[in-house]
Parts: C-alpha cells; structure tokens; sequence
C-alpha cells in the first residue's frame, strides 16, 4: 500500500505527487491542510512526528525526506525511469536538486509565504497564534512561523531572497540554453523537483520569466506543463494551486493534457 | 582522478573514506585549510565555491560531497555502498541530506565558537573574491555568532545525536546490516563532537568506534580534527 500525506502539488508538499503520476504508479493522495495547521494536528504527527510534509508511507515503511523519497519512487516501482543512466548525469541531477532544496526552494518559500500567508495572521488573537506555534515540533520551523505569524522577516533576508531566486532563473535559463532537460537528455528527478516550484513563475515573476528574458526556461516550462503526468499531478489540488497552474498553461498557450 | 582535499575537512574524509573502501587511490591535492588556502586565487580559479572536497574526474570537476560519494559508487560498484534495497538507499540518502542542511551546518557554527576561531585580516581581505553567500557566512562568523544562534546549533546537534540513535537502535549501521555511504558522510562530522565537549548517547558512541575500527577510517585517522571554520550555510527559512 502506497500512501501519500500532503498538501498541494506545490514545493516539496508536491514532489511525490509529480514524481508518482510521471512514473504511473497508483496511490492513495491523504490531503493534509496546511492552511489550517493539519501538519501539526496530532493525526498527522502520528504519520510524522516532525510534522513536516510530506510523509510518504509506503508498505509501512515511512519517508519524509521529499528528495531522497523521489529516488526511492524510481528505485521501487515500475514505469518510466526518472534518473539517467550515466553516472556524471546524475550528479548533475543531484548536485542541482540540492541547490534547489537548500538555496532556491527555501528562498521562493520566504518570499511567497511573507506575500501570501503572513497578511492573513495580522489580526489574529497573538496568543493564539502563540498556542499554534507551540504545536510546532522542530524549532527550526517553529522558529520560520513565528516569523511569518509575527510579520518578523527581516527585509534583508526577503531581499537576498529575491537576489538569489533571481540568479537561480538566470543559472537555468543558462543551462537550458544547452541542455534539453536539467540534467541533460533526458527528463529527470531534477526536472521534477525545480518545476515543483517554478511551475507558477510565468505569473508570480512575469518581468523576469518571459520569452524575451529567459527563453531557454520558457521552452522548458512550456514542456514540463504540457506533460500529461505532471499536469495531473497539477489538478490534484484542492486549493488556489490547480486553478493557478491552469491560468500558466493559458499563458503559456499549452493545452490541456487528455485526461 | 584528482581529489582536492583538506585534513581537517570532514567532507573531505569521506570522500577518502570511500575512495579506500572501493580500494582506489586517486591522485591528492592537499589544502591547508589552517591558513586558507581554500580561499587562494589558485583553488578559487577551479572551485569557486572555495570549498572543499572537489574531484576532477573525467575532465569534469565535481564538488557537493555526498554527491560526489554516489557519483564514485555508481562509477566503481564494487563493494556496492548506497545500500542493498530501495529502503537502506533511502536512509543512506536522508543522512546524507541531514548532514548538510542540520549537522554540519551548526557543527561548524559550534566549532568556530569553542575553539575561538579567527581569521588574520589578510585573509579577510580575500573574502571578497568568494560567492556572495560564502562571503556572508564568514563575515557572520568573523563578527561572532550571538547567543541565540550558538543555543540554535547546540540544540540541533544534540538532536542529531538522537536521530543517529534512533537508526542505530536495532542496526550496527544507519542504514541497517551494512555500513553504507550514509555512515560514510555522517560520520567525520560526529567524530569531532567529543573533542568540541559534544555529548552523543550510548548508541551513537558504539557506532563512533564501530566506525573507527574499519581500515578505510584508520587510515586518515589524523586528518579527522576539528579545524574553525565554516561549513555549509544554515537553513534560512526552517
């Protein structure tokens, strides 16, 4: 049995989600709200104690590790291979995922929730935001929603955010003016792990994702939303993500996958 | 295959542990991280990240150590090291990633703290000439870590300890019943906790020994102290 515990194909909450519908391996989607703190209920910290998404459990075996669960999904199931063959491709693949998890997710992550989540706890009862930070199991996240909750990121840190998520646009429009896919010829986990976050780019960044600044990245969104598994992975959601992407693919002029 | 390394450097020992567990000795480069040299305009030139381990190889230079780890077991598949099945490779993997976003990360940030680390303003001037966030880092540590972030690290370390624990309950390895690339890349960065007056519980100690008594760690056994200065960034947003 292959269960899935999260929130929208969005980030990391989405990685399992994208990887599992390219692969074609049946599975049972558990939405967990993150917008109603669900994460940090007690049911789902019987599935992760963390309380981080996602928490993939597959024959009782639990992952929570969104990255290194992806290999485990190309590792353990039929379908077609996510990872090239050749051992330098893959290292490529890891190395850019791994600048992706560390560097560039997070940094999107500051920058979207400060827009999108902090203005929504503004006038929130502050010990009960304090009793809902309490719930939070490890300080590191804890500390990530006071901020949030608190309006406490400091605009330095938004803005070395905003440097760095801007660079990581230039380095792969880079790459992809040389390459197919991020790791070469073939569509990869890497493919999968930064589309995971850029997929809404075309509108959350219009002035530097466009066909005239970055056209090499252009060409690839428009081929990573016109993948039939990803775009159904897109329409999983239960919130704004799947009406999101569906306004992109407009954008994008790409059409809507057979379902 | 050239491998760039420093004594000192944990991430460069287990490249170098691998490197004896597959039996091949590639060529070495040694760095002085002492006086560092893995910030010269020489090392710069081929990393710039100003990092260590990186591996030339094929024409191609490698850096990121645990994926440099797999690169050498997918290259060299004997004796086969990321683990037996899909779930040992997932564990092998999660520590690899728990050892660059949580351990190491906060052990530097420890370390620098304990041992009183500095850099000599000749170095300092030299940080220009890093990448913007490697800059930051140092200039962090230069003007000492507060309170607050020192409580932070120790607090992440000794819940790393923990979470080894938690592996090795029923295992001799973290992965399981054999010793693999995780334990590889965890363990040089855990091998200084005593030394920096880290406490690891009982289980974690064993493994430490475990660990010690294979060939391939006896033999860069002198390059495993602790050296101030900086790991991997800490995490930014949780």
């Amino acid at each position: 049995m292959l269960e899935v515990h999260t929130w929208e194909p969005n980030a990391n909450s989405g990685k399992p989600l994208f990887c599992l519908h390219e692969k074609g391996v049946p599975f049972t989607y558990r939405y967990v709200d993150m917008g109603a703190h669900e994460h940090h209920a007690p049911a789902f910290l019987a599935v992760n104690p963390d309380g981080t998404i996602p928490a993939i459990v597959h024959d009782g075996f639990t992952m929570t590790e969104s990255t290194p669960a992806m290999e485990y999904i190309d590792e353990a199931f039929a379908g077609p291979a996510l990872r090239p063959k050749d051992p330098f491709r893959r290292w490529q693949m890891r190395v850019l995922m791994r600048f992706m998890d560390n560097v560039v997710a997070p940094s999107l992550a500051m920058i979207a929730s400060n827009r999108l989540a902090a203005p929504r706890f503004a006038g929130e009862d502050p010990d009960e935001l304090r009793r809902k930070l309490d719930r939070i199991p490890l300080p590191e996240r804890r500390s990530t929603w006071e901020k949030l909750m608190f309006q406490a990121t400091p605009p330095d840190d938004i803005a070395e955010s905003e440097r760095r998520v801007s660079d990581a646009i230039r380095r792969f429009d880079g790459i992809l003016s040389r390459e197919e896919w991020l790791a070469g010829e073939s569509f990869s986990l890497a493919d999968i792990c930064v589309f995971a976050t850029f997929y809404g780019l075309p509108l959350a960044r219009e002035d530097e994702v466009n066909d005239a600044a970055s056209p090499h990245l252009m060409r690839w969104l428009r081929a990573c939303h016109a993948r039939p598994g990803l775009q159904a992975a897109l329409k999983m959601g239960k919130g704004f993500v799947t009406q999101r992407a569906a306004d992109v693919r407009q954008k994008l002029g790409v059409a809507e996958a057979a379902a | 295959m050239l491998l760039h390394y420093a004594p000192g450097s944990a991430h460069s020992a287990a490249v170098r542990i691998v490197f004896a567990e597959k039996g091949i000795e590639p060529e070495l480069r040694k760095l002085d991280m002492v006086h560092f040299e893995q910030h010269s305009s020489a090392y710069l030139a081929i990393n710039c990240h100003g990092t260590v381990p990186l591996l030339e190889a094929e024409g191609r230079k490698l850096f990121e150590s645990f994926a440099i780890l797999e690169y050498l077991d997918e290259t060299y598949p004997e004796p086969p090291l990321i683990g037996g099945d899909p779930r040992q490779r997932y564990i092998a993997r999660k520590w690899g990633k728990y050892v660059e976003t949580h351990i190491a990360p906060n052990l530097a940030i420890a370390r620098w703290a304990a041992l009183h680390g500095r850099m000599p303003a000749e170095a300092q001037a030299g940080l220009a000439n890093l990448l913007p966030e490697r800059c930051a880092l140092w200039l962090r540590a230069i003007d000492g870590f507060d309170r607050e972030q020192l409580a932070a690290s120790t607090h992440a370390i000794l819940a790393a300890g923990q979470r080894l624990a938690g592996d090795l309950a029923n295992n001799p390895w973290l992965a399981g019943d054999a010793f693999t690339l995780g334990d590889a890349a965890v363990y040089p960065h855990v091998a200084q906790f005593e030394t920096l007056g880290l406490p690891v519980p009982a289980a974690v100690a064993e493994w430490l020994r475990r660990v010690a008594a294979r060939p391939s760690v006896q033999a860069i056994r002198e390059d495993l102290f602790p050296v101030a200065v900086m790991g991997p960034e800490p995490g930014r947003w949780g």
